[in-house]
């Protein structure tokens, strides 16, 4: 919005900053200012609060001053200006070699922190939120199409193992594929109905929809047990091995002592393993016809239908493909908590996975899984001060958004590049010509 | 007579209660340009757009090569090699010139070889757009974006190519450039070219025939340059027309 307005000066500072005072004040006279309760005897009995109205919305106008004055003093954050032109050359190596280095340090994780039960689980619950965004980012990120109900999928996923598992006794890794095929159905199942909506419209019947697959598996109680859950899901085998103490055990199998370690490790490269096929396929099709139409589609519709792209294919694809993501990570979920309630779906799930992809910046691989990474381990250094924790996540936001409002990483990867190839082929033909 | 390569019959169109078009016939002929003249409002882009099934035909008939396409689907009449560039041109902002170029060529079938020819063309016929192949679309000047919208259009290696207001907001040099790209195509390749403008004096010159339209109707027709000579086109299009 104001990239190419200069600056603003101490006065403007200030005039902006005594009308964020003013909204505040509106807005916390009523919420902080007085305090009503219920009495002794049913009536309502209220008092004011002006000492704590005063400092939140003092701290607003100092706060929106400073950020006002920061921005002026260094204007609009440009990664050029603060990095010398020396070394820019090790800081593009660093750039290509960092995904790589990640990659591998994801690899041997397992292995660092073997003995280290909860830094595990929270690598895994990480690796769930990344895969997740990724899942998201397709819909999102490429498609450009605003979902905030993203973990009704999730829900069908799990749902879908759970049940299948329980009802049939199948294995995991048949549900597995049928958990994706069942949610990316539920994905064009909600397309269908959004086809012709966009932003803001999009988003409320997304949302709509999230509810509605969380409020039928509460009601449904004999498919779905309703608040109870369903118990007893099974963990997952290694391939058919059981990863359990007995004699026909993994540890038994393979000649180690049993560790319920295994079991973790073993999901761990489970999860690992999955959010690596989102990512691939993910990169595949964004080189496709079908992965550029949904970028062309983000980008303009209209332009994409005057040149030959059904939309409502390219839609209900994007729908279905991060559905089907989705899902797999919901039939992760169900087998690794060993349990599911209509709990763990709720939109706060949706708005966590949603928050990851913009603040990694839509679209983006590498910046969806160092968000996952920031929030979710955010969230557990933060587990003392767990009031407080939704609250700084919001000022994280803000901070992030006022800096950097296309995410972390907000450079987006060419998918073609015809240059190369037709300087060859005009050199060829060149050649051939003499 | 040639069998006309576009023709539309009595075609009406509306914006809901808005009526833009009231029973409109025109005609294209193989290797033939026609420029569609008219004041803001006449229901110039209407018309375009409506050949592409938006907004749909009241009623009226519009025929491609001999083919009904009144009721067709928008990606299904593109996919007839019917290529445009759009009002305001449209292009994908945050896809590379590349990428923006691919787009065209995506949706049509075609091989590879096809496809490199058409950029060949493309990159001959707007030499500029070679050097920022990397590039955003939205960093590119209004000149070159108006250039990348022709050349995506292109890609599809069209048999008609419809320009709405190629020459808008464009500075004369560079409006110039484009309208003599269009001849060169036009007389190179004998693509059959559909242009709306309100600049009536260039249009007219390029094109063999013109239209002009007045509220939805057409007032007059005749080869460019017997339009150009007519008095009241004169009047209300060239000096008078001037804002």
């Amino acid at each position: 919005m104001g990239n190419e307005r200069t600056p603003p000066g101490f006065a403007a500072a200030l005039k902006k900053a005594s009308l964020s005072a003013f909204v505040a004040l509106i807005l916390f006279s009523l919420m902080v200012g007085v305090r009503t309760e219920a009495g002794p005897t049913g009536q309502l009995i209220y008092w004011t609060r002006f000492g704590e109205l005063a400092g939140l919305v003092s701290a607003v106008f100092a706060g929106s001053l400073i950020l006002e004055l920061l921005r002026s003093w260094f204007g609009p954050l440009d990664t050029g200006k603060f990095i010398p032109a020396a070394a820019d050359g090790p800081l593009k190596l660093a750039q290509r070699f960092f995904p790589l280095a990640l990659l591998i340090f994801t690899l041997i994780f397992p292995v660092i922190f073997y003995e280290k039960r909860y830094i595990l689980d929270l690598g895994i619950l990480v690796l769930t939120y990344v895969m997740l965004g990724w899942g998201l980012n397709v819909v999102v990120g490429l498609a450009g199409l605003l979902d905030l109900g993203y973990v009704a999928f999730y829900a069908v996923g799990a749902y879908s193992y759970a049940l299948l598992a329980t009802t049939f006794g199948l294995s995991f890794w048949i549900c597995l594929p049928l958990a994706g095929i069942l949610a990316a159905f539920w994905g064009v199942l909600l397309g269908f109905p959004v086809l012709r909506l966009k932003g803001d419209y999009l988003a409320i019947v997304t949302l709509a929809f999230g509810e509605i697959i969380r409020l039928v598996l509460i009601n449904w109680q004999t498919l779905t047990g309703g608040p109870n859950g369903i118990t007893g899901i099974p963990r997952p085998s290694f391939f058919g091995i059981p990863l359990t103490p007995g004699d026909d055990g993994f540890a038994a199998r393979f000649g180690l002592e049993f560790s319920p370690t295994h079991r973790v490790v073993f999901l761990y490269y489970l999860i690992l393993a999955l959010a690596l096929l989102t990512n691939w396929v993910t990169i595949r099709l964004r080189g496709l016809p079908i992965g550029r139409a949904w970028e062309a589609m983000r980008e303009d519709e209209v332009a994409c239908r005057a040149l030959g792209i059904n939309i409502t294919t390219t839609k209900l694809t994007a729908f279905a493909t991060g559905a089907m993501f989705g899902g797999f990570a919901g039939a992760f979920f169900a087998t690794r908590q060993g349990f599911i309630s209509p709990e763990s779906f709720t939109f706060h799930e949706s708005a966590l996975v949603l928050a990851i992809v913009v603040l990694g910046g839509m679209g983006s691989q590498l910046g969806v899984a160092l968000a996952a990474l920031v929030m979710i381990g955010g969230f557990e250094l933060f587990r003392d001060f767990e009031q407080y924790r939704m609250l700084v996540f919001g000022l994280a936001m803000v901070v992030l958004m006022v800096w950097r409002p296309r995410g972390l990483v907000g450079h987006r990867e060419a998918t073609v590049f015809l240059h190369h190839r037709t300087e060859i082929s005009a050199e060829l033909s060149r050649e051939g010509r003499g | 007579m040639t069998v006309p390569l576009l023709a539309i019959h009595g075609l009406q169109a509306a914006y809901g209660k808005i009526v833009a078009l009231k029973g409109v016939d025109i005609e294209i002929k193989p290797r033939e340009i026609v420029a569609l003249i008219g004041a803001n409002g006449a229901g110039k882009s209407t018309l375009m757009m409506s050949v592409f099934g938006r907004p749909r035909a009241n009623a009226g008939r519009i025929e491609f090569d001999g083919h009904d396409i009144t009721g067709l689907s928008t990606h299904e009449i593109a996919r007839m090699r019917i290529a445009q560039s759009p009002e305001g041109r449209r292009i994908f902002p945050r896809m590379s010139v590349a990428e923006n170029l691919q787009m065209g060529a995506d949706a049509t079938e075609g091989t590879e070889t096809e496809r490199r020819d058409s950029l060949d063309r493309v990159m001959a016929l707007f030499p500029r757009l070679k050097e920022r192949l990397t590039q955003r679309g939205g960093t590119l000047s209004g000149g070159e974006q108006q250039m990348l919208a022709i050349g995506r259009a292109l890609m599809s290696r069209p048999r008609l190519l419809m320009l709405d207001e190629p020459s808008l907001g464009l500075a004369p040099l560079i409006a110039k450039q484009i309208f003599e790209a269009i001849r060169t195509l036009n007389k190179q390749d004998g693509l059959a070219v559909l242009i709306v403008e309100q600049n009536a004096n260039h249009a007219l010159r390029l094109a063999h025939r013109g239209y002009v339209l007045v509220n939805g109707l057409i007032t007059l027709s005749g080869t460019g340059a017997e339009l150009l000579q007519r008095p009241e086109i004169r009047a209300a299009y060239l000096e008078g027309g001037r804002h």
